[in-house]
């Protein structure tokens, strides 16, 4: 069906395209060292994002990665180094669709900025790391895109170099990040130790062929490495107990960024641990060789992660540290996509890919308000957005949409995902998971509710001169809200699609 | 004539358009969106007449038309599932009940251009608005073809009797009646509401025909003897349709709750005209015979809507006897007539319940509209001891109002005397072989004397003897909009018993029982709806006095008897120049029957004494217990997030103090299950 028949490298187009804006900023960086053209700089960038999203979008129409007679199959490059499924090209689109939100609302967000272009080609360089993640298929691979997706974002949570906040957020980000990679890193070692292998399908066979045989001698190293891998993902999804960076950097860093390292290196961090997890360690056969369901890290994981961050951002008095604390909650939800995986249900994956992509519009969206709020340097607690309604009903309308969906109410897009992951936990028959997924959610209802309490109903403690509207800022946030409510009717297919991807996965 | 039905939907539509006009655009039009309801009731009656000319010709018509649930069921009877639908059922029964309402409704439009444009009231595109929901709603209640779409239209006409007997909003009574009729009626569709559901996870349908009914599922369950919810397949039957007789006592004013139709007094007479001919009140009863094959299964529910019917009827007549206000004397004589239709369907006597709805309708919407002539004539005077002499001054008012009341009373040959002595009859014939249904028939027969004498009591006081009041002496001029829909329905409510001369053609052999070759069929229905597929499920046996004549001579001799020696003691008593009020000869009697037997109080006290302490007390436990608990877990919540909070310090080396432990942590879980050490 296709009108000319592409190189197969064409696959990774939507990863070059991004790599590509990244070295093209850098050019114009330095020829023009301190340009402030910011419509320019923002403007590749959002074209860029968009041009990639634009071919994920499409070759998930055509095909690609799916199985059977009108699909392309499965594209492997690099001897299976790197691969191009459903699951890689759904992850690209959410990466891609945050970081053209990032960049649009960053265009008035950076106004006045010193270092413009370093700022786009680091973000679009952190969205290669992070498509790259989701292409990667070897344990090498995934540690390399892992750094290329760390390094540029440690430089952007402290790229407010005159801010304190932001510059110690940075350098926590760093050292704790340097930590858990030096765990990763041990992990991938040890995997390797076990079974001289470091491509996700050569390990899987490998441990096949050492469970059909006595089983070896390295269960526990095996089992240890295995552990330390999660560390590393749990890093990066900012799970508990590696979750201590993420409210330090999201408050500290500037607003756009941390929506950026919230919904897209999330969604990332995950997509990763999806493919070595479904990949790498079938689950009854690694069972049989550590002795134990890795899944059962995984329920213990979810449970706490979605505890500590609910709990922890109940009583929160700072908007941006309160978002911080729901996206640790946020992901505790998704780690039940992995936590269900030993029942061999694809609904359960399928459910939490949903989510990272809803998400991905929501949770940005609320992080972008944050950074209209701090962009009209309205100040940062509650009681700063007091009555902010009555000056901007629209933003305001909006984060009421974000936050009604993260708290998963009908009928905005948050509540199908959650639902889904509900259903696919039961199926599943994690009971306990189920439980504290409906008991957390609860809770989060309260302080989302209380933000939008703030804006809407209470009076404003101060007497506020008119707002600005930023084009940039307001249109990624309409988008984002719209985005939220029409995946609503858009379920359907997209739903189809994550339960696909994960089907082709798991299968 | 295929296409004919296409049309069927446009006979309840039209009403709501002319609802919709007249709340959008009334106060612009010319009388303030009468002409839009009388044209939409006119297009609604030509189409009925049109469907009934159709189901003459052998046509019926079921059709489900918009399907918009559909469920897993479980039930006992082995369906697997239900759906939940919007359909129309067009058959002898409901064509005819098609063209009387619409028929009504659109006199009691016409009559409202006299009664309500020409008397200056405000408001009027909020009156005509409910008049055209309420005649929406009635019709599509009529030929509704399932149970659930029948309730929600049910429900419907309801709120819109709510609507317009509260029209007067301002009044103090007025708006304290309109919630008492809404209130009343909603304790009664409570327990329909609990039936329909019972139906529909019992039968998993709610098809009032075909062979998918529920009807006819439950008489397969009851021919196999399936256990249905724990009961014998009977007593559940007979539990499910007492459910929904639940609305219709609440809806058709039957003893318990008929204490909101007195004070729904307070709306428009117009209103009330409507109200008790043709929906609110009809609807109850109306709906008893629709799902008549259902109850015919159940012998002890159709001897307790007999005994029901049988003991309103002698109990409002009573109360009809001491009233002073015209239209009270009118809403009891409402009441004790659906008895009578109660009695009727309660007995088998289905051709007889349904000929006694229609006259009924007929001739009260007469006399209502009549009083409402009256009540024009009297500036708007309703004490009748304030009236008399008004038979020279409004003719046209007094023969028809004459006609209504020959036919309320029962006396031969206006339309009532046929078909309430038809109901006698079958009550009759029934009662000689059940003690229960006797006593039924007593009562009625006993309310025939009563209902003879508050009638001519209403007449001779309002028309005859001399002037009271100095607005009798010089009443208000009637127009034509009020003279021509009484004059319509003088000559219905005389003529109209020539449908089904029941006793004539008994006596003389003569096949001119016309309502009853229409309703069993013989020009065409759907199949087990019909008089005679009803006869074969009832369980009665009946016998004669004698032979068939002689009981049909002693029934109707009785009661014509009773009916004559009622207006008789009228006459004697108030067909005098001067009459004076007799009360005082009752007693305390008097007193009791006056106050309606107390039956207001004691319903007060049941809200006061007894559902108001509990509900405090529920109130105590929902403030205490519950919202200590709730209030409880939200102070856990947040004392956890405080703490939960100071783990992040803010010291960097904590931080990878934590993380590290916290790996370790989950390492030794894993370690120790797996065996690692």
């Amino acid at each position: 069906m296709a009108f000319v028949e592409l190189p197969e490298w064409a696959a990774l187009a939507p990863v070059l395209i991004l790599a590509g804006t990244a070295l093209a900023l850098f050019v114009f960086d330095s020829v023009n060292p301190h340009s402030t053209n910011r419509a320019v700089l923002a403007g590749t960038s959002a074209v860029g994002s968009l041009a990639a999203l634009g071919v994920a979008v499409w070759f998930t129409a055509a095909g690609v990665g799916a199985p059977g007679m009108d699909g392309f199959g499965v594209i492997e490059l690099f001897d299976g180094q790197i691969v191009v499924d459903q699951m890689a090209l759904f992850f690209i689109i959410v990466v891609t669709v945050v970081t053209a939100l990032v960049v649009v609302a960053s265009y008035d967000y950076m106004e006045g900025h010193a270092y413009q272009a370093e700022y786009y080609s680091l973000v679009m360089l952190a969205a290669t790391g992070m498509a790259t993640m989701a292409t990667a298929n070897s344990l090498v691979t995934i540690f390399i895109a892992l750094e290329l997706a760390s390094l540029p974002s440690y430089a952007l949570v402290a790229i407010l170099k005159d801010n304190r906040g932001s510059v110690e957020a940075g350098l926590k980000y760093f050292l704790l990040g340097a930590l858990s990679s030096a765990i990763f890193v041990y992990g991938i070692s040890l995997v390797y130790g076990a079974t001289g292998f470091l491509q996700l399908d050569a390990i899987a066979a490998e441990l096949e062929a050492l469970a059909a045989g006595d089983g070896g001698d390295f269960g526990g190293l095996l089992g240890l490495g295995i552990l330390m891998l999660i560390g590393g993902f749990a890093f990066k999804t900012a799970s508990v107990p590696f979750h201590f960076w993420a409210p330090e950097a999201y408050e500290g860093a500037p607003a756009p960024i941390s929506a950026f390292l919230s919904s897209a290196s999330k969604a990332a961090g995950f997509v990763i641990a999806f493919r070595v997890f479904t990949t790498a360690f079938p689950v009854d056969v690694t069972g049989q060789l550590i002795g134990v369901d890795w899944t059962l890290a995984f329920v213990i994981l979810a449970v706490v992660t979605m505890t500590v961050g609910n709990f922890a951002a109940a009583t929160q008095e700072n908007v941006k540290r309160m978002l911080a604390y729901s996206s640790i909650g946020h992901a505790g939800y998704v780690l039940i996509g992995l936590a269900g995986l030993g029942a061999g249900s694809e609904l359960v994956m399928g459910a939490a890919m949903m989510h990272l992509l809803v998400y991905g519009f929501m949770n940005t969206g609320a992080f972008l308000f944050v950074g209209l709020a701090e962009h009209w340097g309205v100040g940062r607690t509650f009681e700063d957005y007091n009555g902010l309604s009555r000056q901007a009903p629209i933003a305001c309308a909006a984060l009421a949409v974000f936050m009604f969906s993260l708290a998963g109410v009908p009928p905005f897009g948050g509540f199908w995902s959650k639902y889904f992951l509900f259903t696919g936990a039961l199926e599943a028959g994690l009971l306990v998971v189920a439980v504290a997924l409906v008991v957390n959610s609860a809770l989060s209802l309260y302080y989302y509710a209380r933000l939008v309490k703030a804006v809407w109903i209470e009076d404003p403690i101060v007497e506020r001169d008119g707002l600005t509207q930023p084009t940039g800022l307001y249109a990624a946030i309409v988008v984002a809200a719209v985005m939220t409510v029409v995946l609503l009717p858009g379920f359907g297919p997209i739903a189809d699609a994550a339960l696909e991807a994960a089907a082709v996965v798991i299968a | 004539m295929e296409g004919l039905f296409d049309y069927a939907p446009a006979i309840a539509l039209f009403p709501l358009v002319a609802f919709v006009v007249a709340l959008a655009f009334g106060n612009s039009l010319p009388k303030k969106g009468a002409i839009p309801g009388i044209l939409a009731t006119g297009g609604s009656l030509l189409l009925s007449i049109a469907m009934l000319a159709a189901v003459a010709s052998g046509e019926v018509y079921h059709e489900t038309l918009y399907e918009w649930a559909i469920g897993d069921a479980v039930s006992d009877t082995g369906v697997d599932g239900v759906e939940f639908t919007f359909g129309i059922l067009i058959d002898p029964l409901s064509a005819l009940m098609l063209v009387i309402v619409s028929l009504i409704a659109f006199l009691v439009h016409v009559f409202s251009l006299g009664y309500m444009n020409a008397e200056g009231e405000t408001g009027l595109p909020r009156y005509y608005a409910g008049l055209g929901l309420f005649t929406f709603s009635m019709l599509a209640f009529v030929y509704a073809d399932n149970l659930l779409m029948a309730f929600m239209f049910f429900e419907l006409v309801g709120l819109c009797s709510f609507l317009l007997i509260g029209f007067w909003f301002r009044t103090r009574s007025a708006p304290s009646a309109a919630k008492k009729a809404f209130l009343v009626t909603r304790f009664g569709d409570y327990f329909f509401l609990i039936g329909v559901v019972a139906i529909a996870a019992t039968f998993g349908t709610l098809q009032f025909a075909g062979d998918d009914s529920f009807v006819a599922a439950a008489e397969t369950a009851i021919a196999d003897g399936t256990t249905l919810f724990g009961f014998a397949p009977e007593t559940w039957v007979t539990i499910t349709g007492l459910l929904v007789l639940g609305g219709v006592v609440g809806k058709s004013a039957q003893f318990p709750l008929h204490t909101w139709l007195p004070d729904a007094m307070e709306g428009p007479t117009t209103v009330s005209a409507l109200i008790h001919a043709a929906t609110m009140v009809a609807a109850g009863v109306y709906l008893v015979a629709r799902m008549f094959g259902y109850y015919a299964l159940s012998p002890t529910a159709l001897a307790i809507i007999a005994f029901v019917g049988g003991f309103t009827a002698l109990f409002a007549a009573t109360m009809g006897v001491v009233k002073d206000d015209i239209k009270q004397v009118l809403a009891y004589s409402t009441i004790s007539q659906y008895g009578y239709m109660m009695l009727g369907l309660g007995v088998g006597g289905y051709v007889a319940g349904v000929f006694h709805l229609m006259n009924h309708a007929f001739f009260k919407a007469l006399l209502f509209l009549g009083a409402g002539s009256v009540i024009v004539l009297m500036h708007h005077e309703q004490d009748m001891w304030k009236m008399g002499g008004l038979k020279e001054k409004a003719p046209v008012t007094y023969w028809t109002f004459l006609a209504g009341a020959l036919a309320l009373a029962g006396i031969i040959p206006f339309s009532g005397f046929w078909s309430k002595d038809e109901i006698l009859y079958d009550a009759l014939i029934v009662g000689l072989e059940e003690p229960i249904i006797l006593a039924a028939y007593a009562m009625g027969l006993v309310a025939v004397f009563f209902t003879g004498f508050y009638t001519f009591r209403m007449v001779f006081l309002t028309f005859h003897g001399e002037p009271r009041s100095e607005a009798a002496e010089d009443p208000h001029p009637v127009g034509w909009s009020i003279k021509a829909p009484l004059i319509v329905l003088g000559v219905l409510a005389l003529v109209a018993g020539v449908a089904n001369l029941a006793p004539v053609a008994k006596l003389a052999q003569l096949d001119i029982t016309f309502l009853e070759s229409w309703l069993d069929g013989e020009f065409g229905a759907i199949e087990g709806l019909t008089y005679g597929a009803y006869g074969e499920l009832l369980a009665y046996e009946t016998s004669y006095i004698g032979t068939e004549s002689t009981t049909v001579l002693i029934a109707a001799g009785v009661s014509l008897l009773l009916a004559f020696s009622g207006a008789g003691v009228a006459w004697t008593l108030y067909n005098v120049p001067e009459p004076v009020e007799h009360k005082e000869r009752l007693g305390s009697i008097g007193k009791t029957v006056e106050d309606n037997y107390y039956q207001d109080e004691y319903q007060v006290w049941l809200a006061e004494g007894l559902t108001l302490p509990l509900s405090r007390a529920a109130d105590r436990f929902d403030q205490t217990v519950v919202d200590g608990v709730v209030n409880g877990v939200s102070t856990a919540s947040l004392f956890g997030s405080d703490r939960m909070k100071r783990l992040q310090t803010g010291i960097v080396t904590n931080y990878a103090a934590l993380l590290v432990t916290g790996f370790i942590a989950l390492l030794l879980v894993l370690g120790i299950l797996g065996g690692w050490f």
